[in-house]
C-alpha cells in the first residue's frame, strides 16, 4: 500500500438534497493530493452529484441543500461566505459533453486568464500555448488558433476543454465522465493525458467504465443506490488495485464482476 | 500558484457586482409594468375634464355628438355612436377574418404540401408588415370604387372599414392559429387516421376541438387588432358623426374620430377625445380578461 | 363502398378544395395589394426628384426627402432607446428570474402592452413627452413612444435568443470561476448576438410603418431635414396619411401613391433582410461556427 500522501480534499459526512429529495447521504472520502481518485458505480448512484459538490457547481441548481463538510487544504468550502468563484478556479471541471465556447480556440483557452485580469497579449499567448501543450493539443491546432473551437472533433474539443481548465492553474481537476461522448481512440489519448497531468494536479474522475477506472486511477470509490428513491451512499473506498482484486464489500464485488451496473 | 491572490480579490468585487446587475435588469423588466401604469394614468388624467363637465352618461352612453370648437365647454360629446361604429366594424371584420384566418392556418398546417404551406406562411408574414396607411390607401383606390359600383352608395362606411380590417387582422389570427395547430400532439391525428377517418373528418372532429382554446384566443387577439386600428379605418369609413346601422353609410369609429378631430380640439373637446381613448383602453382590458378566462379554462 | 364512406370522401374533397381556396385567397390578397400599390406609385417612388425633393405644402412637385430621413432617423433613435432596455429585461427574464409570480406578472404586463391600440400609445406619448415634459413635437418623443410600443416584440425575440444559448456554455464559464454577470456578458450575450440582431429587424419594419403613434408625437409636415433629436420631423407613414386626409397639395394623389409605394419598398427590403439574416443565423447555430 502506498504511503499516505497528504489529502488535498477531504469529504466529511456529506449529504445533499435536491428540493427535499435526498440525493446522497453521509459520504466520507479522502482525495489524496497529486493522485487520481475514481468514482465508480451504476447510473444514478450519485457520483456526478458528489463530484459537483467539490466545486460547488450544484449551487447553480435551485433548491439544493448541503450538510456536512468538504475541506480543501484545511478550509471547509461550504462554510458561509466562502468565495465560490475563487473556489472554481482552484477546483476546475471537465464535463461529460465537451462544451467549448462558440469562440476561437485561442479565446477559449484565454477566457480563464482574462477573468483573473491578465490582459497583455504576450502573457496570454504564452499561457495559451503552455495550456494547449499540457493538454496534448498544441501541435494539432497551433496553426489555427483563430478557428472556432466548435469545429474540432469530439476528442479534440474535450482536450480543448482540458486546456481551458489548465489555463487557470487549478490545483484540482474534476472529470465528470469525460470520455463517455468520445470515440475510443480519443479516449485513449485523454487517458494518457490524465496520467501525465497527475504530476501537477490532483484529479477526481467519475466514470461508468470500470476498465477505465482500473487503468487510470490510484484510488477508487464505489457508490450505490440500494433501492429506488434511496439516496446514494459510498459503499467502499480504497486503493485501486485492492478494490478491483480483493474488495471488502460484497456489493462492490458484485458490481466489479459485472453482476449488475 | 501566482494567480490565487489576484484571483480572490477580483472575485470578491465581481461577486458583489452580481447583485447590482440583477437590480438593473429587474428595473428594465419593470418598465413594462411602469408603462402600462403610466398609460392608464395619463389617459385617465386627460379624460377627467370631460368626465367632470359632461358626466359619464353624457360621455359614454349618449349619441349626442356636437362639439363646439370655439367654446369647448358648450359642446356635446356623447361617443356612443362611435363605440357602436367600432363594434360594428370589428364584428363585420371578424365574420370574414376568423374563418378565413383559421381556414388558412389549417391549410398551412394540415392540407398544404410543404412548399405551398411555406408560401402562404411567408405571404401572411409579409401582409403583417404592410403599414396601415398603405392598406387604407388600397381601400380608397380599390374598395371604395368597387362598393360604389356594386351598390351605388358612396362606398365609404362600415363595409369598407370591415374589409380593410380583415386585411389587418388576418395575419394575427392566421399566425396564432397556425401555432396552435402545430402544437397539437401528432398522436391525436394519428389515432384518428388509424381509425379510417378522412382528413376533413380528422380536422373537424379531432384537431379543431382540441385546438379550440388557442383558436379562440387567436380570434380575440384579432379583434383587439381590429378595435385598435386607426389610420386604415379612418381613411375609408367616411368620418360622419351619425349613428348608423347600414354598412354603406358614412360613420365613425372611436379611433377614426380621435384622429379626425384631435388636430383642432382644445379644452373639454380634447378631453372628450381622450375619454374615447379611455374607452378603447377599457375595451382592450375587456379582451384581456376574456383571454385570461379562456386560458384558465384550458388549464383546468 | 357504403354510402357513408362515399359521403365522407366527397366531404373531404369539398373541404380540401375549400382550404386550398382559403390559402390561395390570402396569398392573392397580398399579391393584389402589392401590384396595385406598385402599379400606381412605383414610377413616382423611384423618381429621384421625388425621393430627394423637398415637400411642397400646396403646390405640386413636392418630394419626400425630409420624410425619408425622418423615418430612418426615427428607427435609429428608437433602437438606441429600446435595445438596451429590451436586452436588460430579456436578460432578467432569461437569466435571473425564477419561474414564479414576478416573472409571470411581467409577462402579463408585456402581453397586455402588446394588445393596446397604437393610437393610445400616440396620445400617451403626446400627453407625457410633448406636453408634460415640454419637448413639443419631436423625434425624441416619437422614439420614446415607439420604444414602449416595440418593447413586447423586441423582448420576446431577444429573450428567445438568450434562451437558445445552451446551458453547457453557462456551466463551463461558471466552472472556470466566472461570476454570473461575467458569464452573461462574455458568453451568453455574444452567443445570442446573431439571434438578437435578427430579432431587431422586425420591429424596424413596425417603426417605419407606424403612423397613429407618431403623428401626435413627432410631427406631420416639415420642410427641412430634421437634425437634432428634438427637432420636429415627419416620418413617411404619417406624411402619406396627412397628404391623403388633407388633400391640400395639388398633386396629393401622386404624392400618396408614391409615398405608399416607397413605404412598401422599405417594408419589403426589411422583410427580406430579416429572412436572410434569420437563415444565416440558423446555419450558424447548427454548424456552431
Amino acid at each position: 500500500m502506498e504511503t499516505a500522501t497528504e489529502n488535498k480534499m477531504v469529504i466529511k459526512d456529506l449529504t445533499m438534497y435536491y428540493s427535499g429529495f435526498k440525493a446522497i447521504e453521509d459520504v466520507s472520502l479522502d482525495v489524496p493530493g497529486q493522485r487520481i481518485t475514481a468514482l465508480i458505480g451504476p447510473s444514478g448512484c450519485g457520483k456526478s452529484t458528489l463530484v459537483r459538490c467539490l466545486n460547488r457547481m450544484n449551487d447553480l441548481i435551485e433548491g439544493v441543500r448541503v450538510e456536512g463538510e468538504v475541506v480543501l487544504d484545511d478550509e471547509n468550502i461550504y462554510r458561509p461566505s466562502y468565495d465560490t468563484i475563487g473556489l472554481r478556479r482552484r477546483v476546475g471541471m471537465v464535463f461529460q459533453r465537451p462544451n467549448p465556447f462558440p469562440k476561437s480556440i485561442y479565446e477559449n483557452v484565454a477566457y480563464g486568464p482574462k477573468l483573473i485580469g491578465i490582459k497583455k497579449k504576450p502573457e496570454l499567448d504564452s499561457i495559451v500555448e503552455e495550456s494547449l501543450k499540457k493538454a496534448a493539443l498544441w501541435n494539432e491546432v497551433k496553426a489555427n488558433l483563430q478557428e472556432s473551437g466548435m469545429r474540432l472533433s469530439g476528442g479534440q474539443q474535450q482536450r480543448l476543454c482540458i486546456a481551458r481548465v489548465i489555463a487557470v492553474q487549478p490545483e484540482v481537476i474534476l472529470f465528470d465522465e469525460p470520455c463517455s461522448a468520445i470515440d475510443p481512440v480519443a479516449t485513449q489519448l485523454i487517458e494518457d493525458l490524465m496520467a501525465e497531468l497527475k504530476a501537477n494536479y490532483t484529479m477526481v474522475i467519475v466514470t461508468h467504465n470500470m476498465q477505465q477506472a482500473a487503468r487510470v486511477s490510484d484510488f477508487t470509490a464505489f457508490m450505490l443506490v440500494e433501492e429506488q428513491g434511496q439516496p446514494g451512499k459510498l459503499i467502499e473506498y480504497g486503493d485501486t488495485s485492492t478494490i478491483f482484486t480483493n474488495p471488502e464489500d460484497k456489493r462492490t464485488e458484485r458490481y466489479i464482476t459485472g453482476r449488475f451496473g | 500558484m501566482g494567480f490565487s491572490k489576484q484571483a480572490t480579490m477580483r472575485a470578491i468585487v465581481l461577486g458583489d457586482r452580481d447583485r447590482y446587475v440583477r437590480l438593473v435588469m429587474f428595473v428594465c423588466a419593470s418598465i413594462s409594468f411602469l408603462a402600462i401604469l403610466l398609460i392608464f394614468l395619463f389617459i385617465l388624467k386627460e379624460s377627467l375634464p370631460a368626465i367632470r363637465q359632461v358626466g359619464i352618461p353624457g360621455l359614454f352612453f349618449s349619441t349626442n355628438w356636437n362639439p363646439n370648437i370655439a367654446k369647448p365647454n358648450a359642446g356635446h360629446y356623447g361617443m356612443l355612436a362611435f363605440t357602436w361604429g367600432t363594434i360594428m366594424t370589428t364584428f363585420g371584420a371578424m365574420i370574414i377574418a376568423a374563418p378565413l384566418g383559421i381556414g388558412a392556418a389549417i391549410f398551412i398546417d394540415q392540407v398544404a404540401p410543404e412548399k405551398m404551406g411555406r408560401v402562404v406562411r411567408r405571404g401572411i408574414e409579409l401582409l403583417a408588415g404592410i403599414p396601415s396607411v398603405v392598406i387604407g390607401w388600397f381601400g380608397i383606390i380599390l374598395l371604395i370604387p368597387l362598393i360604389n359600383g356594386l351598390t351605388g352608395t358612396a362606398g365609404y362606411g362600415v363595409l369598407a372599414a370591415s374589409l380593410v380590417l380583415v386585411v389587418m387582422a388576418l395575419p394575427t389570427i392566421t399566425t396564432l392559429s397556425a401555432e396552435t395547430m402545430k402544437a397539437i400532439p401528432i398522436e391525436l391525428k394519428e389515432a384518428s387516421v388509424a381509425m379510417g377517418a378522412t382528413r376533413w373528418q380528422t380536422i373537424y372532429k379531432v384537431l379543431v376541438p382540441s385546438a379550440r382554446e388557442g383558436l379562440i384566443i387567436a380570434t380575440i387577439l384579432g379583434m383587439g387588432r381590429a378595435i385598435g386600428e386607426t389610420m386604415a379605418v379612418q381613411m375609408v369609413i367616411g368620418n360622419a358623426r351619425q349613428l348608423t346601422f347600414s354598412p354603406f353609410q358614412r360613420t365613425s369609429t372611436l379611433t377614426s374620430r380621435i384622429v379626425t378631430n384631435m388636430g383642432e380640439a382644445t379644452g373639454v373637446f380634447r378631453s372628450a377625445l381622450f375619454a374615447q381613448a379611455l374607452m378603447l383602453l377599457l375595451l382592450s382590458v375587456f379582451l384581456i380578461i376574456c383571454i385570461r378566462l379562456v386560458s384558465r379554462e384550458r388549464k383546468a | 363502398m357504403s354510402d357513408r364512406v362515399r359521403d365522407g370522401r366527397r366531404a373531404d374533397r369539398v373541404a380540401t378544395g375549400l382550404f386550398w381556396a382559403l390559402g390561395l385567397i390570402t396569398v392573392a390578397l397580398l399579391a393584389f395589394i402589392i401590384l396595385e400599390i406598385f402599379g400606381r406609385g412605383l414610377t413616382t417612388a423611384l423618381n429621384p426628384k421625388f425621393i430627394f425633393g423637398k415637400p411642397e405644402a400646396i403646390k405640386n412637385g413636392g418630394g419626400v426627402f425630409p420624410m425619408i430621413v425622418s423615418s430612418l432617423y426615427l428607427v435609429v433613435l428608437t433602437l438606441i432607446i429600446s435595445l438596451p432596455i429590451s436586452l436588460g429585461a430579456a436578460i432578467y427574464m432569461s437569466e435571473y428570474a425564477k419561474k414564479g409570480r414576478v416573472s409571470g406578472f411581467i409577462r402579463f404586463c408585456l402581453d397586455s402592452l402588446a394588445t393596446l391600440p397604437s393610437i393610445v400609445f400616440g396620445l400617451f406619448g403626446m400627453a407625457l413627452f410633448v406636453v408634460y415634459f415640454r419637448w413639443s413635437y419631436c423625434l425624441m418623443a416619437g422614439a420614446c413612444t415607439l420604444a414602449i410600443l416595440d418593447l413586447p416584440i423586441l423582448l420576446r425575440g431577444t429573450e428567445e435568443a438568450l434562451r437558445l444559448v445552451p446551458n453547457s456554455h453557462r456551466e463551463a464559464s461558471m466552472s472556470l470561476g466566472a461570476s454570473k454577470w461575467t458569464t452573461i456578458r462574455q458568453v451568453v450575450v455574444p452567443g445570442a448576438m446573431p439571434g438578437i440582431i435578427t430579432a431587431t429587424i422586425l420591429p424596424i419594419g413596425r417603426i417605419v410603418g407606424e403612423s397613429a403613434a407618431i403623428i401626435y408625437t413627432t410631427g406631420l409636415f416639415v420642410r427641412n431635414i430634421p437634425v437634432s433629436p428634438f427637432d420636429t420631423a415627419a416620418p413617411l407613414a404619417g406624411y402619406v396619411w396627412y397628404a391623403q386626409t388633407e388633400g391640400i397639395q395639388a398633386d396629393y394623389i401622386k404624392i400618396v401613391n408614391g409615398g405608399a409605394a416607397l413605404l412598401l419598398i422599405m417594408v419589403l427590403v426589411i422583410y427580406f433582410l430579416a429572412r436572410y439574416l434569420g437563415k444565416r443565423y440558423q446555419e450558424k447555430r447548427l454548424l456552431g461556427g
